[in-house]
């Protein structure tokens, strides 16, 4: 188990859980981002937001956003 | 003719707005949703005997009560029963697509899908088996591209079928025998006690599941509904239990799930994750190290576009200007209409009318920007600066942007942020990029004192727009707006090759907004401008003994300490406020000319004796009248030969000599610099405090900006000059 943020590019991760509030658990589990979602990390520079990849789409993330969703590698 | 309401729905950047435009063309208009901010497009075409009525809804990844547009969007379907919904998705990206798609179906919509951008998604390797889609999924699902009518016929054909015999999906969606049964249970309930709920059972039922917040109140409010609302609370705890998750997180998982399966019936995705062109321009202006130069090189190519291309249309309307004024004087002779029609419209409204070619210019630049997806990149890339030292994300920083061409559409796109925190402040620092309305003035006072300087004043005004929008934000940041920022997330679409009439329509859309402006702000404020300098009756035109030469001279003291304590300076900026642009209006009203004339030299010589300039100053005037003296006579050398030598060709603005010869007498290089800084930072005009407004709901806000940043103006301009002559500028 490990936060999203510490992911390496191209590592493809499942989510275990996600630690944020009600509000912005649901807009990310709409933009495809809920427990049991496999995310694909495709840029995760530091510092600066993350961009990740879920079922085709891309997302850009903010890093403390990321550093608050679990996951564990496929 | 028989008429057909269709609606178009779809996640943002699925090429909705580009489906729209290509059906309805220029029959389109924007419309706000009753009582809320949120903007709707609505258009209409006809089709094999049918007018189709279109409504654009917003963009959407759901269909939750958690953000305005999706609540509009919802109360839409269910209060409005549209005919027909296109739900647009992309190909590449069905699975997160059709989460909207089924939440539709749940709500009971009669739904056409739309597959769009099959192309992408064939180069990528994804093969999609439509037929089995539909069949799955109980609804049309046409392969259409937005960008050129590929597939049009047969969506339209499938839209009026459709409308005739409307397809029932709403029981299609499975959530897994435990959810369902509830759910059927509650919706039993539902249909007992609150039947005139309006809005379909089964959905209501899956709502209060959910815990929809506005569905609860709604039932709580028709008084009745205190059963089914305990029972859908007894549900909701043993769902809890069942699922070690919240309801709501289950029936999320159970839409995903249903989706999952449907996709493993009739997609075929690629093996391998293809490195798409996109990913390759992305690896390089996302660079880490890269990504902020490239950003900077975009937005200066963008402005050198601006300027250079715009330029020879700006001469040519100069041009037209010019001989429109000269015309109206050699036929009506002097006289009192004579100084209303040229002074007064000619000198006010066409000073800024030629700044039409570089305004459309910048906004349609600014459209292939936001609409080839780079804009998004630009949010990326600037996130971790904006990050660290105004504490916004880099999603406040597309509205500033937007700001540049002008700050209306910045502060409309300030509805993109979630927070409420972020917004004001992205809507109280996007006045400070300086918008198109302010180059009549730049260019003016450029023409009078920086001729050779041209550049390097325009870019620093630009540069000190952005750095005090960022002290600002970070000082409001740590005062009145502490807190934390909304959690940063945003997609990131892949780069489309924008339309010529999608960006034109883009560009239209703002720059109207700008004409509109020309024929009711300034041309109203001109004629106010001119009659109050006109008034009292007998007074000499335009002299300091006017109500407008009593106002600036009133209110002159005030600017005096930031160098600009003449009475014509102190009017520009007072008339200013109502339309930034307004300020070249003032001058030209003020020094327009016609019988006027005589009275131009003498500002320039008091300055001259009185003032006496350095060197360096009078030396760069003498070289801007000279280029200005030449084009002008270039221009002018026909109806120069016409008009009685003493009299002075009218000519815009920026192009006069007298005209600038009088600008040159009222400021010094350094005061006049001081003037353009106040310029730049003062006082937002009366559409961006009216868009503030309209935003915020609120007059406090408007009347904060307006009073901050005059503040602010009034600081750095103080700066600008008092440090100026400290260090022996002039």
């Amino acid at each position: 188990m490990m936060t999203l943020a510490m992911g390496n590019k191209d590592e493809e991760l499942k989510v275990l859980q996600i630690r944020h509030e009600e509000k912005f658990k649901k807009r990310l589990s709409d933009m495809g981002i809920y427990k049991d979602a496999q995310v694909k990390i495709v840029k995760n520079d530091i510092p600066g937001p993350l961009i990740v990849d879920i079922k085709g789409s891309r997302l850009i993330l903010g890093r403390g956003q990321a550093q608050k969703i679990m996951v564990e590698g496929v | 003719m028989e008429k057909i309401r269709i609606a178009l729905a779809g996640n943002p950047n699925v090429g909705k707005s580009t489906l729209f435009n290509s059906l309805t063309g220029m029959r389109q208009h924007v419309g706000n949703w009753p009582g809320k901010t949120v903007e709707y497009k609505e258009g209409t075409f006809n089709y094999d005997e049918y007018e189709i009525e279109v409504i654009d809804l917003p963009g959407n990844y759901s269909l939750t009560a958690y953000s305005m547009e999706e609540i509009v969007s919802r109360d839409y379907i269910v209060d409005e029963h549209p005919d027909v919904i296109v739900n647009i998705v992309e190909a590449a990206n069905l699975e997160r697509n059709l989460y909207l798609t089924v939440q539709m179906m749940e709500l009971g919509a009669n739904l056409v899908l739309a597959l769009n951008m099959n192309k992408a998604a064939d180069e990528k390797g994804f093969k999609i088996d439509v037929d089995k889609l539909s069949q799955l999924l109980g609804i049309p699902v046409v392969r259409i591209e937005a960008v050129d009518d590929t597939g049009r016929e047969e969506l339209l054909k499938s839209i009026l079928e459709v409308s005739k015999s409307p397809n029932n999906v709403i029981d299609r969606v499975e959530y897994g025998s435990e959810i369902d049964e509830h759910i059927e249970q509650l919706e039993k309930l539902v249909k007992e006690d609150i039947s005139e709920v309006d809005a379909p059972s089964s959905w209501t039922a899956l709502k209060l599941l959910e815990d929809d917040s506005e569905v609860v109140e709604k039932i709580r409010e028709s008084g009745r509904g205190q059963r089914v609302l305990s029972e859908a609370k007894k549900i909701r705890g043993h769902l809890n239990n069942i699922f070690g998750d919240d309801a709501d997180a289950a029936i999320t998982d159970a839409r995903y799930g249903f989706i999952a399966g449907l996709i493993q019936e009739s997609v075929k995705k690629p093996k391998i994750d293809k490195v798409t062109r996109s990913d390759l321009i992305d690896r390089i202006v996302t660079h880490k190290y890269w990504g902020i130069p490239i950003f900077l090189l975009i937005m200066w190519i963008t402005f050198q576009i601006t300027f250079t291309i715009g330029a020879p249309f700006q001469d040519l309307i100069d041009a037209g200007m010019g001989m429109l004024g000269d015309a109206v004087s050699a036929g009506l002779g002097e006289g009192f209409l004579t100084s209303f029609l040229v002074d007064g419209l000619i000198g006010g409204v066409g000073g800024v009318i030629v700044f039409i070619p570089p305004i459309f210019l910048l906004f349609f630049l600014l459209a292939l920007l936001e609409d080839s997806g780079y804009l998004a990149r630009a949010a990326f890339v600037m996130d971790r600066f904006m990050h660290k030292t105004i504490g916004l994300h880099g999603k406040s920083f597309i509205p500033m942007i937007l700001g540049f061409g002008c700050a209306v559409p910045g502060i409309m796109a300030t509805r993109t942020l979630e927070n409420e925190r972020d917004r004001f402040l992205t809507m109280l620092i996007v006045p400070f990029m300086s918008c198109s309305a302010r180059l009549p003035v730049y260019t003016l006072i450029i023409a009078a004192f920086f001729v050779a300087y041209q550049g390097t004043v325009l870019f620093s005004l630009y540069l000190l727009g952005i750095v005090v929008a960022v002290i600002i934000a970070a000082i409001f940041k740590n005062t009145i707006f502490k807190g934390k920022s909304a959690p940063f997330v945003m997609e990131l679409p892949p780069y489309r090759r924008p339309t010529l009439k999608g960006s034109l329509i883009h560009m239209w859309e703002r720059g109207v907004l700008f004409l509109r402006k020309m024929g009711t702000i300034i041309l109203g404020v001109s004629i106010l401008i001119w009659a109050l300098s006109s008034l009292p009756i007998g007074v000499e035109y335009a002299s300091q003994d006017s109500v407008t030469g009593q106002i600036g001279t009133t209110i002159a003291p005030v600017f005096a300490p930031l160098g600009f304590g003449e009475w014509q300076a102190a009017v520009a900026v007072f008339y200013g406020f109502l339309a930034k642009e307004v300020v070249v209006s003032t001058f030209g009203i003020l020094y327009g000319v016609g019988e006027e004339a005589s009275d131009e030299p003498d500002p320039s010589e008091e300055a001259s004796s009185g003032e006496a300039p350095t060197e360096e100053a009078s030396a760069e005037p003498a070289s801007g009248e000279e280029v200005a003296a030449q084009e002008a006579s270039g221009e002018e050398a026909a109806p120069e030969e016409e008009a009685a030598p003493e009299e002075e060709e009218e000519v815009a603005p920026e192009e006069d000599q007298g005209f600038i010869s009088a600008i040159q007498g009222l400021f010094t290089p350094l005061s006049a610099y001081a003037f353009l800084v106040f310029v730049l930072l003062y006082i937002p005009c009366l559409a961006t405090l009216a868009a503030i407004k309209r935003e915020t709901n609120s007059w406090r806000w408007p009347a904060f900006s307006a009073a901050y940043t005059f503040v602010v103006a009034y600081i750095v301009s103080f700066i600008v000059y008092q440090g100026g002559s400290l260090l022996g500028f002039a």
